[in-house]
């Protein structure tokens, strides 16, 4: 007989066995494997959705302002476009918006609008083009959007958007009030997401909310002809969109836009100044920003051309004395132009006036200014005076202040030259073009009633042209903003060069020195960030491994237990193939021959299983466990790689098990497995020693207890931290606890069984579990331990039942929180304030009496909480008020804190300057571990198109707060690194009232804003939901897993049962029934049972009372019971399994001895 | 009285049946004893284990005082033994995580016994085998021939009707085999017991007032 034959009928004749421990290691591959298959799915999912979300789009051109649409066609005509694997761009306008349901009054916020004409449709290389594109006021809405506002075809929908503005908001001549713009439209048609309706460039597992609409009409009502603020790019082929580095086609495509990008693309103006023989260089913002004035300057002194710098301002009154003049422009100019205009026309005639103000004695150190002679005409003064200018001036805080400052005279001069150049002031909207004084229509306060007649004249005559002028450096220390330190750059070519040539010339010269993204032009490789982002900010197969642990280990010990259990039920045969003459290796070598085709075997069922519990927690994420990814899209993808990993780890980690059991039987004597008296040996060789194990086991048990109590008497008197006492002495317990009763059963002394009755066969079936102390004691240590981590794990659940309102709480104490679509830059706080914002009204008035608004900057970016399953690349950042961190609210985890100030104040740290460069940021501790996987210290680099990287330092943790979606930086900071983020979008709001009716109000009376409020419990519920989610999930499956275990301590039993099935013989021949011996092996089993979850249960419970009695919480919740409950019943049940096994042993053979 | 009429006992095989034994008649009265011999194989423990109600007969009937234990269902059947029969079978069999004197009791535990009684029976009987001092040690601390002495005393807690020994000294040596036997004996003769002893050893036979051979699957007298 052959090996072979050998090996078939071995597997066949103890199919039982056999069966058992394939299906062992078959339930361990397929949790293996399915978990990693879990890990694979979400990031296919993730990926999968997002392509589906980008369409055609690989790469995108977006700005913050508009730029020509032609601008799409220009780059897509350059040869080096397709050659550089590129196929279509595509112009469209991007904004974000709010939709009303006229009917319903249901509204939206957070609505990606798309302005899009034929071009898009194509671009995705959708069929009839023309039919699918919105026409006059048609809107085609995502099938989501639809739904959550239940629009039907034909119904009018309000749409709500930021009104575009080159002026900064947050600068002098910005418009504050009318940022928005709502638009009428009529709903066409409920795309789903074949057909785009999720079409969104950002990443979110979510669902988007998303409104085509058409083109032309959003341009006309944004005053934006022909410009949009965006541009698609499509790659050639579909091939090359699979290509992850798409670094070669950005390189290409960044150089054709900045070959064909015009200086109007990026908001800037050069003109001819045909009377002053020179250029003028000005922006639609009507601020140089330094980097921009920095490139015009050099770029000429490069061409040998000369610059002048300009700044010019409105002052509300120039005074000297009871004469002023109203609203009337003002000019810094440089040094040099301003002296020489002084000298060149300081003999020229000035009034003489003695209406002086101030001697000029006491003005000496006042700074210079020069009238033009109207103006001083006007005051009645002669150089020397004093002059005070009065003007506005816009804080970032939101307010309008009106500040003055003093000059002395010093000159006068007369309206020509440069004193004459109206083009000295930028076109302001609503000044320069008004036709008189009186028409003027500006962003902040006039009082028409204070111009007179001679000033109408001046405005007629001269219009824009300064009255005053001052050094630059003193225009710029008065009316400073972030925005820019110059309103335009005079650009003097050389004298007799054609002004038309030197416009030319440095037109091109300066549009090839710019970098596009320097003015907010920016190239994003979308499609490649995304896929990069795709792989997750959780690796859900490393979760769903630890989630199945217990799963993983109680399926390992079953296959290993029957393993065993076959062999040892094979002993004779083991001593018969000795006997004849196999060598131990030959018969190792057969077993393991055996083992290793069991293995594969449950393997390759194990693989199928795979597939089944994969599209089990597919199933689970996206229904029970929703919570934790927030989409229903996510799939189950079969990679091959995972399937074959948990395969082989499978077949490894049984063979380790099946070596294990073989190496201990080669210790068995030949003779004592033919006689079968070779488990009693090797427990013979075992008890040898059980007393002085007995011993050391004891000395351990005390050592730890006596340590645990050290540790809990250390917490209780605030000598350690609580969670630590607790959860180390919990810990140290449970081991004490199992030494103890590792002790307890090896011990010889105990009641005497006796009497009669059930209770005494229970005892009978208690005194079982010392029999094999060992095998016991590992049984308890193993549910002792899940149920440990079972329960220990539920004090990490969220509580939302505690309030926010405490002022180091989750919520910080504000009760309300709301995000606008629109910037808000006027202070809600302030009486001004509110009435900019038109809270007003008795009963507004009175119902927002007491409110107070935190509010906070915003640079958008990615949520960097568990909410995004997208790893977040450039996350959101909010800057909050100096008041606000002053205010010391929300806990934290732990800072980088130095001082005394700052460990009471760790939000100070955000104010504090490094020495290298990076800024402070603080972030929630979730989101640091979790999904930045950072700590405190660590610094996270932001890269910014056109400018340097970021480097953020993490110098301080929340603890569990509203704050995980985003970064917080001091305002100071904010403002420095991203000027062009204007006004407050996010507000934290302590409400003393009705909260419900506040946000209603709120909402209500700011519509315009978008102005969407939610409760600060709810934002923190949200969070919670998911981490509540996770730990459910590692609940149930844990729990799982001791349930399987609980099948293999029965497996446990069996083998007890098995290797005294002539002991039980015996009691069935001196009476004994089924009944006594199911009692007997279910109390054997449920000793073991109770003494592990008990165990587990109670340490676990000591090692987190102080989470429970912090949070107010009472014992674990009921679903907790309930499951420990099931594990019980279902090991008890388990245990019949055993008892069943032992009625149907045959009697007699076990009774007979040879 | 133990009465067996026309014991037949088969085992079913691929083959056909094989038969064990044949028309095997036995009676015996309260204090009788007898041994059983016969070569491996000729069914003496099967038998015991017919007339221990341990396996049913294919023909033929026990009685033991009148009943037949194999019209009792499941439950009635342990008791009967429980009550009726006490087995010492070659291989002690005792219970290695019990003592000396739980092993004793453990026929008593399931018993409607007083537990009291129980377990002054069970000391008075470790006395009587001679092993009153060692009422608390296990199993795995005593010899071969103490180990069959508690398993004497087990079988006898219950003061069973009948008493069945399966080689009772098959594993002992000379001097212990002699112990175990005059034990069993003295302690029958005291309890009034019906004895029946499976053995090879002529030795113990010789000891037993009446012997039966089993030869040909039949039970034959070995006096006559």
């Amino acid at each position: 007989m052959q090996t072979a034959v050998l090996l078939r009928r071995n597997l066949a004749y103890y199919w039982r066995t056999n069966l058992v421990v394939v299906c062992g290691v078959a339930v361990a591959v397929a949790v293996l494997a399915g978990a990693l298959l879990v890990g694979d799915s979400v990031r296919a999912s993730l990926r999968d959705l997002l392509l589906g979300r980008l369409g055609s789009t690989e790469q995108v051109i977006t700005s913050a302002g508009f730029f020509r649409e032609q601008l799409a066609d220009e780059i897509q005509r350059d040869e080096r476009f397709n050659a550089s694997g590129f196929g279509v761009a595509c112009p469209l306008i991007v904004l974000d918006g709010t939709l009303t349901h006229e009917a319903s009054k249901r509204w939206a916020s957070g609505v990606q609008v798309y302005g899009v004409d034929e071009r898009f449709w194509q671009f995705h290389a959708r069929e009839n083009a023309g039919s699918a594109t919105p026409r006059n006021r048609e809107m085609l809405l995502g099938a989501s959007l639809a739904d959550d506002l239940g629009v039907a075809t034909g119904d009018t929908l309000l749409l709500r958007i930021e009104k575009p503005s080159a002026i900064p908001v947050e600068s002098l001549h910005g418009r504050k009030e009318d940022v928005g713009r709502t638009i009428r439209f009529n709903a066409r048609e409920r795309l789903d997401s074949s057909a785009l309706g999720e079409f969104s460039l950002r990443l979110q597992q979510t669902s988007v909310r998303v409104v085509f609409v058409p083109l032309r009409l959003l341009q006309k009502e944004l005053e934006q002809e022909s410009r949009v603020n965006t541009i698609l790019l499509s790659a050639q082929a579909s091939g090359a969109r699979q290509e992850m580095d798409t670094a070669p086609s950005t390189v290409a495509l960044r150089s054709i836009l900045k070959e064909r990008v015009r200086l109007e693309d990026m908001g800037l103006k050069l003109r001819v100044l045909q009377e002053q023989r020179s250029l003028s260089l000005e922006t639609e913002s009507t601020l140089v920003n330094d980097s921009l004035a920095e490139t015009a300057s050099a770029t000429a002194a490069k061409m040998g051309i000369r610059t002048l710098p300009l700044f010019s301002y409105l002052a509300n009154n120039i005074r000297s004395g009871p004469p002023d003049i109203p609203y009337s422009l003002v000019a810094a100019i440089d040094e040099q132009t301003f002296e020489n205009l002084r000298r060149v026309h300081a003999s020229e005639g000035a009034p003489a006036s003695s209406s002086s103000s101030s001697s000029p004695s006491s003005s000496q150190q006042l700074p210079p200014i020069i009238l033009n002679d109207w103006a001083a005409r006007e005051l009645g003064i002669q150089t020397g005076a004093v002059v005070t200018l009065e003007y506005y001036l816009w804080q970032d805080g939101g307010r309008l202040l009106t500040q003055t400052a003093d000059f002395q005279l010093a000159g006068i001069v007369p309206i020509e030259g440069i004193a004459a150049d109206r083009d000295l002031v930028p076109e302001y909207p609503g000044i320069t073009g008004a036709e008189s004084l009186s028409d003027w229509d500006p962003p902040f306060p006039v009082d028409l009633s204070r111009i007179k007649d001679r000033d109408e004249e001046y405005w007629d005559k001269y219009r824009t042209t300064p009255k005053a002028f001052i050094p630059l450096a003193k225009g710029q220390e008065l009316w400073p903003s972030r925005f820019g330190k110059l309103t335009s750059l005079r650009i003097l070519p050389a004298a007799g060069a054609p002004l038309e040539t030197a416009l030319a010339s440095y037109g091109e010269t300066l549009r090839a020195a710019l970098d596009p993204s320097q003015v907010g032009l920016v190239l994003y490789p979308v499609r490649a960030e995304g896929l990069k982002a795709s792989r997750g900010a959780t690796n859900f197969g490393e979760y769903f491994l630890y989630f199945s642990f217990f799963l993983v280990i109680s399926a390992f010990m079953l296959a290993a237990l029957f393993f065993k259990l076959g062999v040892e039920q094979r002993l004779r045969e083991i001593g018969i193939l000795q006997a004849i003459g196999f060598p131990a290796s030959r018969i190792r070598t057969l077993f393991l021959i055996e083992g290793i085709l069991l293995a594969t075997m449950g393997s390759l069922l194990g693989l199928a299983g795979a597939l089944l519990y994969g599209r089990l927690m597919m199933l689970g994420l996206t229904t029970w466990w929703v919570g934790a990814v927030g989409t229903t899209l996510l799939r189950l993808h079969v990679a091959p790689s995972s399937l074959a990993l948990g395969g082989v780890g499978g077949v490894l980690a049984a063979l380790v098990c099946i070596f294990w059991t073989l190496r201990r039987l080669a210790k068995a004597s030949p003779r004592s497995m033919l006689t079968g008296t070779a488990l009693s040996e090797l427990n013979a060789r075992r008890s040898d020693t059980t007393r002085q194990r007995r011993s050391y086991t004891f000395l351990i048990a005390i050592v730890l207890s006596v340590a645990a109590l050290g540790l809990l008497l250390c917490s209780a008197l605030g000598w350690i931290s609580q969670v630590a006492g607790f959860f180390g002495g919990g810990s140290l317990l449970l081991v004490a606890l199992l030494c103890h009763q590792a002790v307890w059963l090896r011990s010889r002394k105990r009641r005497m069984l006796g009497g009669s009755g059930l209770w005494s066969v229970v005892r009978l079936g208690f005194r079982n579990v010392a029999h094999r102390s060992v095998r016991s004691v590992l049984c308890i240590a193993l549910i002792a331990s899940a149920a440990f981590i079972i329960v220990a794990v539920d004090s990490f659940k969220r509580d939302d039942r505690n309030s926010t309102l405490d002022r180091k709480s989750g919520g910080g104490g504000f009760a309300l929180l709301a995000e606008s679509a629109l910037p808000l830059v006027h202070d809600p706080n302030t009486t001004e304030g509110r009435e900019a914002l038109n809270l007003v009204g008795e009963q507004t008035t009175n119902s927002l009496d007491g409110l107070s608004f935190a509010r906070f900057r915003v640079r958008p970016g990615d949520d960097a909480s568990c909410l995004n399953l997208y790893q977040p690349r450039n996350p959101r950042i909010l800057a909050p008020t100096d008041d606000f961190l002053s205010s010391n609210r929300f806990g934290f985890q732990d800072s980088l804190s130095s001082t005394k100030e700052e460990q009471e104040n760790p939000w100070l740290l955000l104010d504090k300057d490094t020495t290298d460069g990076a800024i402070p940021v603080i972030a929630d501790a979730n989101s640091l571990s979790y999904v930045l996987h950072l700590k405190l210290g660590d610094e996270l680099t932001l890269e910014r198109e056109g400018g340097k990287p970021l480097r953020l330092r993490i110098v301080g943790a929340l603890s569990d707060t509203i704050f995980q979606s985003e970064l917080l930086m001091s305002e100071k900071n904010f403002l420095r690194h991203f000027p062009e983020q204007e006004g407050y979008r996010f507000f934290l709001l302590d409400a003393p009232r009705d909260s419900t009716a506040t946000a209603k109000l709120l909402e209500a009376q700011l519509s315009d804003f978008g102005f969407d409020v939610t409760s600060t419990a709810e934002r923190l519920a949200s969070f919670h939901r998911v981490e509540n989610t996770f730990i459910s999930t590692f609940q149930m499956l844990g729990a799982l897993g001791l349930a399987l275990g609980t099948l293999g301590m029965a497996a446990v039993l069996l083998r007890n049962v098995l290797e005294r099935r002539r002991e039980l013989a015996l009691l069935r021949a001196v009476g004994y029934n089924a009944k006594h011996f199911a009692l007997m092996t279910v109390a054997e089993n449920a000793m073991l049972l109770c003494c592990g979850l008990l165990t587990g249960t109670a340490c676990a419970l000591l090692a987190i009372a102080p989470v429970f009695f912090s949070r107010g919480k009472g014992l674990p919740n009921f679903s907790l019971g309930l499951l420990l409950l099931l594990v019980l019943i279902s090991g008890l049940l388990a245990s019949l399994v055993a008892t069943l096994a032992a009625l149907r042993s045959p009697l007699i053979p076990a009774l007979r001895s040879e | 009285m133990l009465e067996v009429a026309n014991l037949s006992k088969e085992y079913p095989t691929p083959q056909g049946g094989l038969s064990i034994l044949e028309d095997v008649s036995l009676s015996l009265t309260r204090g009788e004893s007898v041994a059983i011999m016969g070569p491996s194989g000729s069914g003496k423990s099967t038998l015991l284990y017919i007339l221990g109600a341990l396996e049913p007969p294919s023909a033929g009937s026990v009685r033991l005082d009148g009943q037949d234990p194999f019209q009792l269902k499941e439950r009635e059947l342990a008791a009967f033994r429980n009550q009726e029969i006490g087995f010492i079978f070659q291989d002690h069999c005792l219970l290695p995580q019990c003592s000396v004197i739980e092993n004793v009791l453990t026929p008593t535990l399931v018993a409607k016994a007083d537990g009291h009684e129980a377990e002054t029976r069970a000391r008075s009987l470790l006395e009587q085998v001679g092993l009153a001092g060692r009422i608390e040690h296990r199993p795995a601390e005593l010899s071969g021939g103490e180990k069959q002495r508690v398993a004497l005393a087990r079988a006898l807690v219950m003061r069973p009707l009948l008493l069945l020994c399966d080689e009772p000294t098959g594993n002992l040596d000379h001097k212990s085999a002699d112990v175990v036997a005059s034990l069993l004996l003295e302690l029958h003769r005291q309890q009034e017991t019906i004895l029946i002893v499976v053995t090879h050893s002529a030795e113990l036979a010789a000891r037993f007032p009446v012997r039966y051979e089993l030869l040909e699957r039949r039970l034959k007298s070995k006096d006559e």
